[in-house]
């Protein structure tokens, strides 16, 4: 029985909770409970929340020291949670008596409000509540400890992924659905059924929905072009806003009235804007690609912010509008029909994404994606094997910025405004985090990815303040257990896992070697 | 074979870009300075010294962060794009101490109390950044280290927005002023008479310029003459041999990471002092400029980060005035600079120690 490992375990999930605490989430965690389960206080979720973190201490100290005996496990959990409860303790007392003696720890440590000392200490004064909370969490440590080695003892998961496996496999046997999947009809049924719900959507949604589903429609289109220069050729773009500023400015300058008067029509401002997008992306692309997949990143970034900068600076006002951003971008219109509500636009979106995507099919599986996906793996020998390195960098390069270009056409006219603030960094992190969590290189992974991370925030609207701290915990958490994405393309799946199992073989051979 | 050989195109218009590029910039920037030098001669010496003041004390805070990412990049091969987030974690931990020793009045009390007052929050300071650098590495970035390139460079990214979101979740998104003791307020110092102007010289800039020397002069020390520093020059020149060699690899990375922390730390509660103003993002530009310096010097070269960040940040304080150019484009001008360098000279300025590795 490891006792470090066991105070690591517990001293990890301590700093977790202290986090929690620190974070605001207990407050938030309860309010929304409220909501669910039409309780009376925040306390309940608070507490719950605390306490699983406390039962995963224990659990994860149990598994990762190897208890042999029912005694063992005992002792472990509880010395896991009182570790934990430890801490969490001191940060109960701490808090709560600087609050009771009138100190306003809201100056530094912003979601410390009474009302959190308040849950901590479930109204008590700060000694008594900080004795239930490490009777509690310790309490929680012994339950977690002793459920792993219930669990291990009577080997539940294996007998649960048995089971699973069984009722799969003898689902799957049954000659109905055997006709289905093997149909090769079937897949387009399905395709159809889509297609159709896709078209007729729009007509049932609200104004509401056909706004923000439009919203995660751009977005899908933008992580489709990103998806093009970072999932298949591998190149990390991080200025990728850059190219969407370019399309939504120039739509907006050439149809508003301010700063430039050119009166001109949606329609032939449409390629002009994928037109510029893409002569940006050629002139950025040349010097830039030669560069290392580090630096590349770095300076894409500049790059992105140097166009954010310049359009947003006192100096450039007169041509670009300046920090207040350009105003009454002109809509589409058909045959005198005014095409200008969220209604059309939706349509326009779909369009947008079926074009990119089959664009993206079609060269994926041609000369270019076999060519990126030489490059990917290892460039030196893709060039030695006669492939034209640069040209096929800026052809992914280009093609993205045009999927972005058109988006930031569709974007700016929808939006009838555009200004500086639209074209932030944290535009480029949000596509980038929707294609490397959804899935590098696979286009249903990267629509998918957009849904959740687009549409999810919407849905859960409480929890908007943490939506990047999740999405960058999310970012090293994937990186760490699924580099390809939730729903990655078979290919890139291959490449990421089989890396990990020559080096494992490698580093296998090297401790042969140094005979540790 | 001679299907195999690639057409030779007797006039090549890739070879022209560079020069172009070139020439453009070379243009532009005679273009400018003689409007502003010989056109406009709107500032007098004594401004041009106060800009090359600040520039010289910025560049010292550049290069000590310059220091830390040339440090991780020199044996693992990656930015480390968290590394302003640790310097911001620093200042922060910096200015909690300096508003705790104020809360129990040992701040200004004296002059020997508000030093030691000082001291106490550069240690605490660089310690918690020690720490963060150290658990990072840990995290994120051990269990990436045999991942393709692009892999742990995304962590990197995670990483980076984990910290700056949650620096301003717990600590909020409000501006944070340090409360510097009195005898070291931002506002007084030295007086230099310049052309009969008065120009100051803050306290706090002596202070910030003096520490970057000795810390990067220490860290030379450390790498030329230590057991440690010879250790990690090894693990930077091959992982593999270093290892076969008896030296504990895993140590070595960790050791780095934790001397990067602290140099970021250091940089943060510099920052704090002279600049005054922190919040969750203030180590986000500093780090670009910081690598951009990195860069410029050669990356996993140290002298070479040194002499980046000091040019950096008296390029970046002059020239703006230099050339006339706004201030607000300020930052512009730091990365037309990182795009130059690294289309002219992507070995940087001293040149890089470390060949390019293939992965």
């Amino acid at each position: 029985m490891n006792i470090r490992l066991i105070l690591r375990d517990g001293l990890l999930a301590g700093i977790i909770n202290v986090f929690i605490v620190l974070l605001g989430l207990t407050g938030l965690v309860g309010t929304m409970v409220i909501g669910w389960f039409e309780l009376s206080s925040p306390e309940p979720g608070a507490w719950t929340l605390l306490l699983i973190v406390a039962l995963w201490g224990g659990m994860t100290a149990v598994r990762h020291a190897e208890c042999k005996a029912w005694g063992e496990a005992l002792i472990a959990g509880l010395l896991a949670g009182a570790s934990h409860g430890l801490i969490l303790a001191v940060l109960t007392w701490g808090v709560s008596s600087l609050v009771n003696s009138g100190v306003d720890v809201r100056r530094w440590l912003v979601q410390l409000t009474p009302d959190a000392a308040q849950l901590l200490t479930l109204g008590r004064p700060p000694v008594a509540g900080a004795i239930v909370m490490f009777a509690a969490l310790a309490a929680a440590g012994l339950v977690g400890g002793v459920w792993t080695h219930v669990s291990a003892h009577y080997k539940m998961r294996e007998s649960l992924g048995s089971r699973w496996s069984e009722t799969r496999t003898r689902f799957l046997a049954v000659p109905a659905v055997q006709n289905v999947t093997q149909s090769r009809y079937s897949l387009y049924v399905l395709y159809g059924i889509g297609l159709l719900l896709l078209f007729a959507a729009p007509l049932k949604l609200g104004q509401y929905w056909n706004y923000t589903l439009g919203t995660v429609g751009i977005y899908v289109i933008l992580g489709l072009g990103l998806n093009i220069v970072v999932g298949l050729a591998g190149l990390l773009d991080l200025g990728y806003v850059a190219f969407f500023a370019i399309g939504a400015y120039t739509t907006a300058l050439l149809t508003a009235p301010t700063p430039h008067g050119i009166m001109m029509d949606f329609w032939p401002v449409l390629p002009l804007g994928i037109a510029f997008a893409v002569v940006s992306g050629v002139v950025l692309g040349i010097p830039v690609l030669r560069m290392r997949g580090d630096y590349l990143a770095i300076v894409t970034l500049g790059f992105g912010e140097i166009i954010r900068i310049l359009s947003k600076s006192d100096a450039l006002t007169d041509f670009t509008g300046g920090p207040r951003g350009v105003r009454a971008v002109a809509g589409p219109s058909l045959f005198g029909i005014n095409l200008n509500n969220e209604f059309y636009f939706m349509y326009f979106i779909i369009l947008g994404i079926v074009l990119v995507i089959f664009i993206t099919y079609r060269l994926q599986h041609s000369r270019a994606g076999r060519a990126w996906m030489a490059m990917r793996e290892d460039e030196d020998v893709a060039e030695a094997m006669g492939i034209h390195t640069l040209k096929y960098k800026l052809l992914a390069f280009v093609i993205g910025a045009a999927f972005a270009g058109l988006g930031g056409v569709i974007f700016a006219s929808r939006n009838k405004f555009t200004g500086p603030e639209d074209f932030t960094l944290l535009v480029s992190i949000n596509v980038l985090c929707l294609v490397i969590i959804g899935g590098m290189g696979s286009i249903p992974g990267v629509v998918m990815g957009a849904l959740v991370l687009k549409g999810l925030p919407e849905v859960l609207r409480e929890l908007d303040d943490y939506r990047m701290l999740v999405f960058g915990t999310l970012l090293v958490v994937m990186m760490i257990l699924r580099p390809e994405g939730l729903w990655p393309s078979t290919r890139r799946k291959m490449e990421f896992r089989a890396e990990n199992e020559q080096t494992s073989e490698r580093a296998g051979e090297q401790l042969e070697l140094t005979g540790s | 074979m001679d299907r195999f050989v690639r057409p030779q195109r007797s006039f090549n218009l890739g070879r022209l870009v560079r020069p172009a590029i070139g020439v453009l910039v070379i243009a532009f920037l005679v273009w400018r300075l003689w409007i502003v030098f010989f056109v406009q001669q709107a500032y007098g010496p004594e401004t041009w010294v106060r800009f090359a003041i600040s520039g010289i004390i910025l560049g010292g805070v550049y290069a000590v962060i310059a220091l830390g990412y040339t440090l991780v990049y020199g044996i693992l091969f990656m930015i480390n794009f968290a590394h302003g987030d640790v310097m911001m974690l620093g200042a922060f931990t910096g200015y909690f101490t300096l508003e705790a020793l104020n809360g129990i009045d040992l701040l200004n009390r004296s002059i020997a109390w508000s030093i030691i007052s000082i001291a106490v929050a550069f240690i605490v300071g660089m310690l918690v950044a020690m720490v963060v650098a150290i658990a990072l590495e840990r995290i994120a970035y051990r269990p990436l280290r045999a991942a393709p390139r692009l892999v742990p460079l995304i962590s990197a990214i995670g990483v980076s927005l984990f910290l700056e979101n949650a620096a301003q979740l717990v600590f909020g998104p409000a501006r944070h002023t340090f409360t510097n003791p009195e005898v070291m307020e931002r506002n007084i110092g030295w007086i230099l008479m310049v052309n009969d102007k008065k120009v100051l010289v803050t306290y706090t800039g002596v202070l910030t310029f003096v520490l970057s020397i000795l810390l990067m002069i220490g860290l030379y020390v450390l790498v030329q003459r230590t057991k440690m520093g010879k250790a990690m020059r090894a693990v930077a020149e091959d992982k593999q041999i270093a290892a076969l060699m008896g030296i504990d690899v895993d140590r070595v990375i960790a050791n780095t990471f934790a001397i990067s922390g602290v140099l970021a730390g250091a940089a943060g509660v510099m920052w704090g002092l002279h600049m005054g103003i922190i919040y969750h993002f203030v180590g986000f530009i500093p780090g670009i400029k910081a690598f951009t310096a990195a860069v410029m010097g050669g990356i996993g070269n140290i002298p070479g980060a040194m002499l980046g960040g000091l040019a950096l940040g008296i390029m970046e304080a002059v020239a703006p005035a230099a050339l006339g150019i706004p201030f607000q484009l300020k930052d512009v001008l730091a990365f037309s600079i990182l795009v130059l360098v690294l289309i002219f000279r992507p070995t940087g300025l001293l040149g890089e120690v470390l060949a390019e590795k293939k992965m």
